[in-house]
């Protein structure tokens, strides 16, 4: 158990359950005519939510200090996490600029490669098939909706 | 007998061919998923959710559903199905319910009885899960009558019953469960307010108007947390495969698996009847209770038999089980089911006590392609365990970023806007920080679906007393309800502070 991780995160709660409070009473009362208007259950689960992350802090506090054997003897890959995440964000972001066949295919090559795969033949083969295969199967054969080659390229 | 009509019903559905191959391909793909390590049940039906939501959009809402519905259930048990498998030979479970498997299955496969082990759980998978349809079938229409009795204040009491179930078993720290739990409750009231239409925490941003929606978040936390998680790391099992040799026990094996085979049945359907503890704790004590019953209890953890056989039945028995209050009332009692529960709604089928009079053909026709895709499981199992096995050696470098190209392709799929792209990554990464620090993903899951249904009913509740609270407490039902939800908290507090250990089910 990391506690270092649990205080943020109490904290973290806390406010977020301090903004559904703050923001529930921005709310517009409406024409409904009932005593419970839609404020009432964010506002709720805001004051539960504050509550209940003042214990997750006090108990944070409160443990004794375990060295946390979970993290320890494993080296976390922050470069390899970093860079697919990366590329998965620009994957996201260029989806529909570029389409969906491109950048699948490089987001694919680029990731595989950084997972550790050795030959280009094949990551090149593997990553082709994918997205080809699945923009043949998704859009040709079930008429759904991928974006498709950008207009620049011409075709 | 108006139920076996509606069962005959319900396998006419079933049996209509593109059922079958729906049902086929879900028990294909959820063997699978058990199999490989790294996804378990949760995270593959949440990934195959946008998949069969493009498969059947072509056909008319009722079909769809029940289409949907065959496949994705056919993946849970199918993932149950197939956790066993590295269990017995890799001795890394597959997923949380098959970490009781190891202790006997990888001992067995050890002295040459793999294929023994495999074909005894395959069986005992089989039978539990026959007998948990039988059950539900029985069940379902009583319950529903039931539930139908139930007012707006009973059915807040029964839903926060189960909030509080999944959250007092949820995880090591029930204050993170719990957490996990309110939050998950206030994502969902953003959105346009369901009663009165007003506009809440949308900040004028279009895409927020319909709500977060619930596919993305559950692809996002569940499968891209994992797959960052096994990024990070590095988890990536290299360990030899022990050969299956043999794949019919014995007639020796079958004797003494037999009765194991009918206690984990029994057992784990009335755990999975339970909201909160879901097919892990079945396997648990169904471990327990063969240690206990057996006259030499010195042989498990050395290769016994029946203490494969029982866990597996019992998994499989709880993940039958648990569709019972999903299905009668509207109750999703593990993060699996509330998936599934999620995928009913995306198809507006509501579950719950009118889904058998509203919703006839997804229903039945639901419970009679389990009845098949049990069978379909033991036929595949069986023969083809060894290509199953082979399963295991895909090369991570493929599988890894495939999940998150698939996650990908099914959120753009169904939504179509780059926002929820962005939202699900996020959630990947919110998803594997919160679980690698022991909070729970389930309960979120859990409050997320059921966040609305609460709401409304309370607030309906409310309105007929005229915002008096004290209309919980007075309906003798809703008091029942309130009554055990208090005490699912207060019970495992009280054995904690009594230094007992708690049971407690990771992940469903």
């Amino acid at each position: 158990m990391n506690k270092a991780f649990d205080r943020y995160s109490s904290v973290c709660f806390a406010l977020v359950g301090a903004l559904f409070v703050i923001e529930s009473r921005n709310i517009s009362t409406s024409a409904y005519g009932s005593e419970v208007g839609p404020n009432l259950f964010p506002m709720g689960l805001g004051i539960i939510l504050i509550i209940l992350s003042l214990r997750l802090f006090w108990e944070s506090t409160r443990a004794r200090t375990e060295s946390s054997t979970a993290t320890e003897g494993k080296t976390l890959q922050y470069k390899r996490f970093l860079v697919i995440f990366a590329a998965t964000l620009l994957y996201v972001y260029l989806l529909e600029p570029v389409g969906y066949v491109i950048t699948t295919f490089l987001f694919l090559f680029v990731t595989f490669k950084v997972m550790g795969s050795k030959s280009y033949i094949k990551t090149t083969f593997v990553a082709f098939a994918f997205s080809a295969g699945v923009y043949y199967v998704y859009v040709h054969l079930l008429q759904g909706t991928l974006p498709g080659f950008p207009v620049w390229l011409g075709f | 007998m108006s139920t076996l009509q509606y069962l005959a019903d319900g396998f006419y559905i079933a049996m209509q061919w593109h059922n079958l191959l729906y049902a086929f391909i879900g028990v294909l793909i959820g063997t699978a998923v058990g199999v490989l390590p790294g996804i378990g049940p949760m995270s593959g039906v949440a990934l195959l959710m946008p998949v069969t939501a493009s498969l059947t959009s072509g056909m008319n809402a009722e079909q769809a559903a029940a289409s949907a519905l065959i496949l994705l259930a056919g993946v849970y048990y199918g993932a149950m199905y197939g956790g066993s498998t590295t269990s017995i030979l890799l001795n890394t479970p597959g997923e949380s319910s098959s970490v009781v498997t190891t202790l006997d299955g990888y001992q067995m496969a050890k002295q040459g009885r793999a294929g023994a082990a495999l074909s005894i759980a395959a069986i005992g998978s089989f039978v539990a899960g026959v007998f948990a349809l039988v059950a539900l079938v029985f069940l379902a229409q009583p319950l529903s009558d039931l539930a139908l009795h139930f007012g707006p204040a009973e059915y807040f009491s029964l839903m926060l019953l189960g909030l509080c179930a999944v959250s007092g078993l949820g995880g090591k720290s029930m204050t993170k469960a719990l957490i996990m739990t309110v939050f998950g409750l206030l994502l969902a009231t953003i959105g346009i307010d369901n009663v009165s239409g007003v506009a809440r925490f949308t900040y004028d941003i279009p895409y927020l108007y319909q709500g977060l929606e619930f596919l993305t978040i559950a692809v996002g936390l569940f499968a891209l947390g994992e797959v960052f998680k096994t990024i990070l790391e590095n988890d990536i099992s290299s360990k030899q495969l022990i050969k299956v040799g043999r794949i019919l026990p014995s007639a020796m094996d079958l004797k003494q698996s037999a009765a194991p085979i009918a206690r984990g049945s029994i057992l784990g359907f009335f755990v999975g009847l339970l909201p909160g503890a879901g097919a892990t704790l079945a396997s648990f004590f169904s471990y327990i209770l063969e240690k206990k019953w057996s006259k030499n209890p010195e042989r498990f953890g050395k290769g016994a038999i029946e203490g494969v056989a029982g866990p597996e039945s019992s998994n499989n028995a709880a993940s039958g089980g648990a569709m019972i209050p999903l299905l009668t009332l509207g109750i999703p009692g593990s993060g699996t089911t509330a998936i599934l529960m999620g995928a009913l709604l995306m198809y507006n089928v509501q579950p719950g006590p009118l889904l058998f009079t509203d919703h006839p053909q997804v229903a039945w026709g639901l419970i009679a392609s389990m009845f098949i895709g049990n069978l379909m499981l033991l036929a595949l199992n069986m023969p083809l365990v060894k290509v199953f096995a082979k399963i295991i050696e895909t090369p991570p470098h493929f599988l890894i970023p495939s999940i998150i190209a698939i996650s990908v392709f099914g959120v753009y799929a169904v939504q179509i806007t780059t926002f929820d792209l962005v939202l699900l990554v996020f959630c990947g990464l919110l998803g594997y920080f919160l679980s690698s620090n022991d909070f729970p993903l389930a309960p979120l899951v859990l409050g997320l679906v059921l966040g609305p249904m609460i709401e409304n009913n309370m607030r309906r509740a409310l309105t007929t007393s005229n915002g008096d609270f004290t209309i919980f407490l007075t309906k003798p039902l809703s008091l029942i309800f309130l009554g055990c939800a208090a005490l699912w908290l207060i019970i495992p507090l009280i054995l904690k502070v009594r230094g007992k250990e708690v049971v407690i089910n990771e992940e469903a």
